[in-house]
């Protein structure tokens, strides 16, 4: 039960991470990036390409979560902003289309094996009787501290009140002024950057190789639809729900169920909610 | 059904030229290209039915090409039906499919069918290999009996049947219901105040196209003689959506150009065969950017008008 | 007495949330009247036609249409059934010509195929397009899709026909110009029609009677000359002063 209790969290954290730089997206700029997964993709695979070329975690952890910022930054300015003038189809067909590209690159340089992400942290700790693999318990401690750290980013400083009035309503934004094209990459980055860390933090225990961003994607939308398009709090609710629910199916029934129950969870929940329970506004 | 007497011509040439080549270069191989080559059209025309002309674009077409093989496959080797009764069969399933995913999904907007259908594909891959004593797993259905033994007298076959079926689309595309489709493609509300039950015809034309995908995918089955669950897998989809937008959406006969220069293209880098599925993404990206409305049908638009202008 | 009453509706409530949009609006249509709908923004008037069409189910009330409960039927049967509307905003069909966009009007209809595109042309020179059916809808000017829309809800047959401010965003010329439109089809298909609109000059002209609405209610139900003075009204056009029936709104 316990074990049941910590790893819920855990993988709830992850899908928080992925979620919340999602809706974030979402909520400031109104695309849909199917290639958000790839952020997470691309952040394992930094780390393990720095790691197996010799340099130390830590730095190597850093800077592929700064590579993938820049990548999703570019990738957002290249790709994504011309296809916004013909329709938000067309936005979802081009990251669609770049998730995929990036799957073959990855696999063209890394080959299809699973690839080793170092852990930052490779000693076990027992929590009321139960054995829990550090780096499981850093995922969880560094997913609440980081998006704790964006909640308050956004709350509290002038950036983040530009980020939530675009949110609201973007001709107003930019009638105040607020340049919503830095914003734009602002929030690309700082969405982009989290997905990476959660995939470095993840990569020790979850599998990594190419088509990896494929089921995050498709879960992070269910959470978001579910929560919300544009609401954070929302996304964490429904990731907490989402985590906790495959985690039972992983301990009661077995784990090749999970992930389809929860992509089928996402399917059920694409058809029945697409108002989300939070969300001020349905998603179209 | 067809416009004037030079898109008549122009495709009778094309069948023309495709039946021939293979008595021309008498090649099994190149006969193998162009009937995957031809299964690949019949996907991305029965694509572009539902998803070229309302818009709704669905990126879980291979759920339809997927169940299409597995009711093949399961026909023919566990219970022994001739590959025959797989065609009917495979588009009643895959029919069946399509008014399940098509009820609860094409009332909601945009992103929300492309998305839900896409996990349905995903859901399917992963229920092949959960159920792998049933279903073979990865290696999939083994042992699949050949429709026609004939190299050549399956190419035929295959080319007659993508015939048929552009055929029979075209002229859907150009009657009332594909009046009716695009006018949902521009504005749903206003089609509900003409009057016009618009959930029956997308739900309709979602069956029709994943009727027509599960039939090729029966006949890509026997085939290839098996069936592997990559069939559902997202690259599949995208593949058939990128030969249609490289065709030009909703022309329906562009696809048919698409596919086969797609399958060609890939055929001709075989080489690189890692890299085919990293040529497709990149084509995609590309038409998106430089010819959203596609590249063969826009080029015979465009070779028509000259025609017609230097005969005046 | 202009006729059987074709339209009967009875304590019609719609809530949003907690807002009352429509709050228990009860009137009559009898055949042949055209009826304007008055009201400030927000006052409920498309939400009123969205329940009456049925985009949107009602939470009370009921809508009786020639006799039959419209409540609870889909759109597209309310239009079979003979009531059409336009849309505040022009929404043709992009990417389809003129003629293409009264045709679909048509599909609805028991009209045989060959004698559907004969009525679309008919359509589209009764409402003054002659001579553009082959034109696309992206390049007309909006008082040419104003009557296209016109044309298009036509096409199914209503007997009772829904404008929803036609005169928006048209100048003075082509205002005059779609009054005598609606007048005329108004006289020759003897079609019940109900228009909503801020233009008062125009809409006082065409109109035989005005229910008004403000915050959802109904609050008055009187012939033009008698409504501009309705205190009710003057408090809610303009908190004080009559409007205006010589003025734009």
């Amino acid at each position: 039960m316990i074990e049941i209790l910590i790893q819920g969290a855990v993988s709830s954290a992850i899908y928080a991470m992925l979620a919340v730089g999602f809706t974030l997206i979402f909520g400031v700029a109104r695309i849909i990036n199917l290639a958000h997964g790839s952020f997470y993709a691309l952040g394992a695979y930094g780390a393990y390409f720095l790691t197996s070329q010799g340099m130390p975690l830590v730095p190597a952890a850093l800077l592929s979560i700064l590579a993938v910022a820049a990548f999703g930054v570019v990738m957002e300015r290249i790709f994504v902003r011309p296809m916004r003038t013909q329709s938000l189809l067309a936005v979802l067909m081009i990251t669609l289309a770049v998730a995929l590209a990036v799957e073959q690159g990855l696999f063209l340089t890394f080959g299809s094996e699973y690839r080793n992400v170092p852990a930052l942290v490779s000693t076990k700790f027992t929590i009321a009787g139960v054995d829990v693999a550090g780096q499981r318990l850093l995922t969880l401690v560094a997913g609440v501290v980081l998006i704790g750290a964006l909640w308050l980013f956004i709350q509290r400083t002038r950036m983040g009140s530009a980020i939530l009035a675009i949110s609201q309503d973007p001709v107003a934004a930019q009638y105040m002024g607020i340049p919503s094209d830095r914003i734009f990459a602002l929030v690309m980055a700082l969405s982009a950057g989290l997905a990476a860390a959660a995939g470095i933090l993840a990569g020790p225990f979850l599998t990594v190789q190419p088509t990896m961003w494929l089921l995050p994607i498709i879960k992070a939308f269910a959470i978001v639809v579910v929560g919300g398009l544009g609401s954070i709090p929302g996304s964490i609710l429904a990731a907490l729900m989402l985590g906790y629910a495959e985690t039972i199916v992983a301990y009661l029934i077995s784990t090749s169920w999970t992930e389809i129950i929860s992509v089928l969870a996402t399917l059920l929940m694409l058809v029945f909610r697409p108002a989300g329970i939070f969300g001020k506004r349905a998603a179209f | 059904m067809f416009r004037d007497k030079i898109d008549l011509t122009g495709a009778v040439v094309f069948i023309a030229v495709m039946a021939i080549l293979p008595v021309v270069f008498k090649n099994d191989y190149l006969i193998g290209v162009l009937t995957v080559a031809a299964i690949y059209a019949i996907w991305a025309v029965s694509w572009d039915l539902m998803s070229g002309l309302t818009g709704r674009e669905n990126f879980g077409h291979a759920l339809f090409i997927g169940a299409g093989a597995y009711t093949a496959g399961f026909l023919n080797t566990v219970w022994g039906f001739s590959g025959w009764w797989s065609i009917p069969a495979a588009m009643i399933v895959a029919s069946l499919f399509a008014v399940l995913m098509g009820f609860p999904t094409l009332r909601l907007k945009g992103p929300y069918f492309a998305l839900a259908m896409l996990s349905a594909s995903v859901i399917m891959q992963r229920l092949m290999l959960i159920f792998w004593e049933y279903t073979g797993g990865e290696e999939g259905i083994n042992g699949v009996e050949p429709l026609i033994d004939s190299q050549l007298s399956f190419y035929y076959f295959t080319l007659a049947t993508l015939v048929i079926v552009t055929a029979g689309l075209l002229a859907v595309a150009r009657s009332n219901w594909g009046l009716i489709l695009r006018a949902i493609r521009g504005d749903e509300a206003t089609c509900q105040a003409a009057g016009l039950d618009i959930t029956f015809y997308k739900i309709a034309s979602l069956v029709i196209s994943g009727a027509i995908a599960g039939a090729g995918g029966a006949i890509y089955a026997h085939y290839q003689l098996q069936v592997s669950p990559a069939l559902f897998e997202v690259v599949t989809s995208i593949t058939v959506i990128t030969m249609v937008y490289v065709g030009g959406m909703a022309s329906i006969y562009g696809p048919v150009g698409g596919a086969i220069l797609l399958v060609l293209l890939t055929e001709l880098l075989r080489d690189f065969g890692e890299w085919r599925l990293m040529i497709y993404s990149v084509v995609l990206i590309l038409i998106l950017f430089f010819l959203p409305r596609g590249f063969i049908a826009p080029v015979w638009q465009r070779f028509k008008g000259s025609l017609g202008r230097s005969s005046s | 007495m202009r006729g059987a009453t074709v339209l009967q509706v009875a304590n019609l409530t719609k809530r949003f949330g907690g807002l009352v949009a429509v709050n228990d609006v009860s009137f009559d249509v009898r055949t042949g009247e055209i009826v304007g709908v008055l009201g400030p923004n927000g006052a409920g008037k498309t939400t009123l036609y969205n329940l009456l069409t049925g985009f949107i189910p009602p939470d009370e009330g009921t809508i009786r249409f020639m006799g039959g409960e419209l409540r609870g039927m889909a759109p597209h049967k309310i239009v079979r059934l003979g009531v059409s509307r336009t849309f505040q905003l022009c929404r043709p069909f992009v990417g389809m010509t003129v003629l293409e966009n009264v045709l679909v009007g048509c599909l609805a209809q028991p009209v045989p195929p060959q004698g559907r595109e004969a009525r679309a042309r008919e359509l589209v020179e009764q409402v003054g397009l002659a001579g553009k059916e082959g034109l696309a809808v992206e390049v007309m000017s909006y008082g040419d899709q104003r009557r296209l829309e016109i044309a298009r809800a036509l096409a199914t047959g209503p007997k009772l026909l829904l404008l929803d401010e036609p005169f928006a965003g048209l100048g003075s010329g082509e205002i005059a110009d779609l009054s005598a439109l609606i007048r005329r089809i108004h006289t020759e298909s003897g079609l019940t029609v109900m228009l909503i609109e801020h233009k008062l000059h125009e809409f006082m002209k065409l109109v035989d009677r005005v229910i008004a609405l403000d915050f959802g209610e109904l609050i008055a139900d009187d012939v033009p000359e008698r409504i501009v003075t309705h205190p009710r009204v003057v408090e809610a056009y303009i908190g004080g002063a009559a409007p205006d029936p010589q003025e734009e709104a």
